[in-house]
């Protein structure tokens, strides 16, 4: 009834997916994982094109690591970012693995209880999210600490 | 004639009207009956979606016969649904629906219901107003929703039908007392449908829509009732509306009857249980016409408690001393519903509650098969009525908790097979109305009231007038000067929708032609039940006037018919079928 | 109190403002029912039971999805109201949403009890043996009313319209869980595909917006779990067997009726 005809969709499509304004943590933290995922992806082909260079000889490597170099903090900001992505997904890839593959941090089936707080959604939840924001958020400073270093500046 | 409009005819073997459990139960049985052998072809239509229907909202339980080892036996269940209805049940159709109700339960539990159960995972049972036995089966306080889940679920495993969700019937074509269909508007388009099927089903639930504190949806508007009526066909009884006692102030939603079941007290003023004074035996556990003419009375007497936000007077049911775990087992839908309107825990506070309506002991007068009769009490070939929407009748008077939803499966399942072993034998061909019938029921709808530009009265000044009306006037106790008041002011009222003139003028999800279009029902309802309750001068059941207090078996043993009339219902009388007990005084 | 409403009659699409007067315990459905009584008959919205159990008056109110009937003013704790239709979903009009491929979506993952000996579902003696802690274990999936908020909250449904969403996957582990049911394998290449589980990277948003605490996401990781204990360790549920009737006779002081003042026939 009324398929062939092309009805618009109210409020839909990538932009709407990754705007978790007014809902849950955990929807905050499925946009940050699909950002950072793809970010990785990105950096993924990027970094494959670099070694690609050094495939090619000497000549082709050294035009390479003078290219970023030319980059100078930029490169290095950069790399920052791709590491955070990493720590990131990395970390909260673990607690989706525990999720969806163990069943853990879930609790059991119970009767729903008004008002109506999910189990999924629970103080396991929370508190696994923010341990990983936790830890993340120090390991980047240190590799924002290592970076900078890197660069003389501390 | 307008362009934009184009009649569609459908054709099916069954069309169902009314997507509640009576519905979906008989679409079930029907297309399990046939396993593809005759292939036949069902339509279920609904005004709203199939699994919106109102039987999703029914919570206590559902009465049958499952452990004869225990003491329960099929001779008590007809009883006391016997002595429930104040014996103006048909006592032959009792006897039948006692025995296929246990039948239903086992076979929906195999459908996937989660009744609640026993440490040995048997079915567990518990008591219920008006009842000598815990039989009222229950999956927590949810019944009536898990039963709904359970056979829409099964129904979607067949093949063989449509659904017509947000398809509002208008009328039922009947020629020479011979079903030829359903007309509809498809909401969703605006467009005017002809069903053409064999068999009709209607099974679109009651009317509590007339009132204005009323447990029931907004679906709940009667038009099943209405259609019959219009068609010319009788309806009985209709003066019975069920006033359930335990209705939450100020909206009147549905506190269950299973929290007097599970042992919640019912506390007046002076804190004090009034039930031992109406009823000293079963206490909160009567029947729900006598717990409701009960708390009426303790308001009308001063003893009801005054709610400011409402201006309404109300009892207290109290529930704290059930504890919490029990309550969070057994009736959390209602904690839920308590907290979520009125911010009250049960665990911890009583909540306010008055009588609410519930549900219509009458309906379209059927046969004990569900077969709709005619005026003459001949069956119209290829009808059937089945769920409150039919009388056929079970409820008498009065129903008893519990025994709603059961009626609907029982007559579900007997429809089902009926219309299935009618098709099979008579082999009937598709019928075709004259064609008149059609155009004047589309110009009805379409031409003379979407189009009418004259006129200024609103449908919903026209509806809230209306109930006000019977909420003052034909309300748990009435008296012959209140229901003559009444019949004036419907009179009023029916006067002026002839009068209205609809503003919205579109066809897609015109609410306001649909809305229009149920109060024309609901008109004719009010003044049936109001001049029908007039001329029964008796109390009884449900039926209780001031003025007449007493049951008066000599001369109102019987059943009312009305019918359409060119100047409002005409009303006639037919015999209660007596065949196990003679009626005896109904102490609880 | 300012009430903005998303209207869309077939053609435009606009926004429009309505002034009502309300009472704290007022729900938001109390005044869609006030502005199309009292001041403008043609917006359309879905309505019925009033009482959070039919799911029909699923709309989004103040961005979150919701029953507008459950959602009371007071609880919103804004001066103004802002209501549209459900994200995700075709609009008919004004409020009015097209759910027939949610329906649709709901029928394909066959919802309903299953079993390898379809005669068991036909004859009943007396009913399975379900103890009450097996009850549990799916009673909590079997509270949806299918009122469609959770696949306005999904992300994955906004980015893939095919994807069978929180609704459909949850009544299937509803069934899957049911110890009655022996369905697992018919479904399991339903709910294994491209559109199926694996679509969904738990956002939890469907658990979050869901008016009867079904918490479908809990359902899907616990139905990606069951996937993988059968495609990698080939195990699964066992179900359980008919259960056996065993004829005892009543108890001595069991209560009678009357006895009959006619002489009956029994016929039934």
């Amino acid at each position: 009834m009324g398929e062939d005809k092309k009805e618009k969709r109210y409020k839909t499509g990538l932009l709407r997916s990754l705007w978790p304004y007014n809902f849950n943590a955990e929807r905050y933290s499925y946009t940050l994982h699909r950002i950072t995922g793809v970010i990785l992806a990105l950096y993924l082909i990027a970094h494959v094109f670099e070694i690609y260079h050094f495939a090619l000889g000497p000549v082709a490597w050294e035009q390479t690591i003078a290219l970023l170099g030319s980059l100078g903090i930029w490169e290095k900001i950069g790399l920052w970012i791709i590491a955070g992505s990493a720590l990131y997904h990395g970390a909260n890839g673990l607690r989706l693995i525990l999720n969806e593959v163990f069943g853990m941090l879930l609790g059991k089936p119970v009767l729903p209880e008004y008002p109506y707080t999910p189990t999924s959604l629970s103080r396991n939840q929370k508190i696994a999210i923010y341990v990983i924001l936790a830890i993340v958020i120090a390991l980047w400073i240190w590799a924002g600490l290592y970076l900078l270093e890197g660069l003389g500046i501390i | 004639m307008r362009k934009d409009i184009g009649m569609e005819t459908l054709d099916y073997d069954v069309a169902i009207v009314g997507s509640g459990l009576a519905g979906l139960r008989t679409a079930i049985e029907v297309l399990r009956r046939d396993k593809g052998k005759l292939g036949l072809k069902v339509a279920v239509i609904s005004k709203i979606y199939l699994m919106r229907s109102h039987s999703v909202s029914a919570e206590g339980g559902t009465s049958a016969v499952l452990y004869p080892e225990e003491g329960d036996s099929f001779e008590l269940m007809a009883w006391d649904t016997i002595k429930g209805s104040d014996f103006l049940a048909d006592q032959d159709a009792v006897w039948r629906f006692v025995h296929i109700a246990t039948q239903e339960i086992r076979l929906i539990e195999r459908w996937g219901v989660p009744w609640n159960r026993r440490e040995d995972g048997r079915i567990e049972q518990r008591w219920f107003g008006g009842l000598s036995f815990p039989r009222a089966t229950y999956a927590q306080d949810k019944t009536g929703f898990f039963e709904m889940r359970a056979l829409y679920d099964t129904l979607l495993k067949y093949d063989n039908w449509d659904r017509f969700d947000e398809n509002f019937v208008t009328s039922i074509v009947i020629e020479n007392n011979e079903f030829k269909g359903f007309t509809a508007i498809d909401l969703k388009t605006g467009n005017f449908r002809y069903f053409r099927a064999k068999a009709g089903v209607i099974a679109t639930g009651g009317a509590g829509q007339l009132y204005r504190i009323t447990s029931m949806a907004v679906s709940s508007t009667g038009d099943g009732y209405g259609l019959a009526y219009n068609a010319g066909l009788p309806l009985k009884d209709m003066e019975f509306v069920q006033f359930h006692p335990t209705g939450l102030v100020p909206r009147g939603i549905l506190i269950t009857e299973a929290a007097r079941g599970e042992g919640a007290y019912l506390i007046n003023k002076d804190g004090e249980r009034f039930m031992q004074k109406y009823a000293p035996s079963k206490m909160e556990l009567a029947p729900r016409d006598i717990v409701s003419r009960a708390i009426m009375k303790e308001i009308m007497e001063g003893k009801g408690i005054y709610d400011e936000k409402s201006g309404l007077y109300h009892v207290w049911l109290d529930m704290r001393h059930l504890g919490k775990e029990r309550i969070e087992q057994k009736l959390p839908f209602i904690r839920e519903i308590g907290l979520k309107y009125l911010g009250i825990d049960i665990v911890d506070q009583p909540l306010p509650i008055r009588p609410t309506v519930h549900y219509n002991m009458g309906g379209i007068h059927v046969d004990i098969d569900g077969k709709v009769l005619d005026s003459t009490g001949t069956p119209v070939k290829g009808l059937w009525a089945a769920g409150e929407a039919a009388c056929v009748s079970i409820q008498g008077s009065n129903r008893l908790g519990s025994n709603g939803t059961n009626e609907c499966l029982v007559y579900g399942y007997i429809v089902g097979n009926d219309i299935y072993n009618y098709i099979e034998k008579e082999r009937p061909a598709l019928p075709s109305p004259s064609q008149n019938i059609l155009t004047t029921e589309e110009d009805r709808i379409f031409g003379k009231l979407l189009g009418k530009e004259s006129g200024g009265e609103d449908v919903y000044e026209i509806r809230d007038e209306l109930k006000d009306t019977m909420e003052k006037y034909v309300h748990v106790y009435r008296t012959g000067s209140d229901l003559e008041k009444a019949v004036v002011k419907i009179r009023e009222l029916k006067e002026r929708y002839k009068n209205i003139r609809l503003t919205d003028k579109s066809r897609v999800f015109n609410y306001n032609l649909e809305h229009a279009l149920e109060l024309g029902n609901m008109l004719e309802l009010a003044e049936i039940i109001a001049r029908g309750a007039l001329l029964r001068t008796e109390s009884r059941g449900a039926h209780a006037r001031l003025d007449y207090p007493n049951r008066d078996d000599t001369n109102w043993l019987k059943h009312t018919i009305a019918l359409k009339g060119a100047d409002g219902p005409l009303f006639s009388y037919i015999p209660v079928k007596i065949t196990m007990w003679k009626p005896v005084a109904r102490v609880y | 109190m300012k009430v903005r409403i998303r209207r869309y009659d077939g053609q435009k699409e606009w926004w429009q403002d309505y002034e009502v007067d309300v009472k704290s315990s007022d729900t938001v459905l109390d005044v869609l029912n006030k502005i199309r009584e009292k001041q403008d008959h043609t917006l359309a919205f879905r309505l019925s039971c009033q009482m959070g159990s039919c799911g029909s008056c699923g709309m989004v109110i103040n961005g979150l999805p919701a029953l507008a009937c459950q959602t009371r003013i007071s609880e919103l704790k804004t001066d103004s109201i802002r209501i549209e239709p459900l994200y995700n979903y075709k609009v008919i009009k004004d409020l009015v949403v097209d759910l027939n491929e949610f329906v649709n979506k709901h029928r394909s993952v066959k919802p309903w009890i299953i079993r390898k000996n379809p005669e068991e579902l036909e004859e009943a003696p007396i009913e399975f043996k379900v103890t009450p802690e097996q009850n549990l274990t799916f009673v909590q999936f079997d509270y949806c009313i299918m009122c469609g908020i959770c696949l306005a909250a999904c992300p994955t449904v906004a980015i893939d319209p095919l994807f069978l969403g929180p609704q459909a996957l949850g009544q299937a582990y509803r069934y899957i869980a049911d110890p009655r049911d022996e369905g697992f394998e018919e479904r399991i290449d339903i709910l294994d595909d491209s559109h199926g589980v694996w679509r969904c990277h738990f956002a939890g948003a469907c658990s979050y917006v869901c008016p009867k605490g079904v918490d479908p996401a809990k359902a899907i990781q616990f139905l990606k779990k069951e996937i993988l204990k059968y495609r990698l360790l080939h195990k699964k549920k066992a179900a359980t067997k008919p259960a056996e009737l065993v004829e005892k006779a009543p108890p001595p002081n069991a209560p009678k009726p009357p006895p009959f003042d006619f002489k009956f026939e029994g016929g039934v």
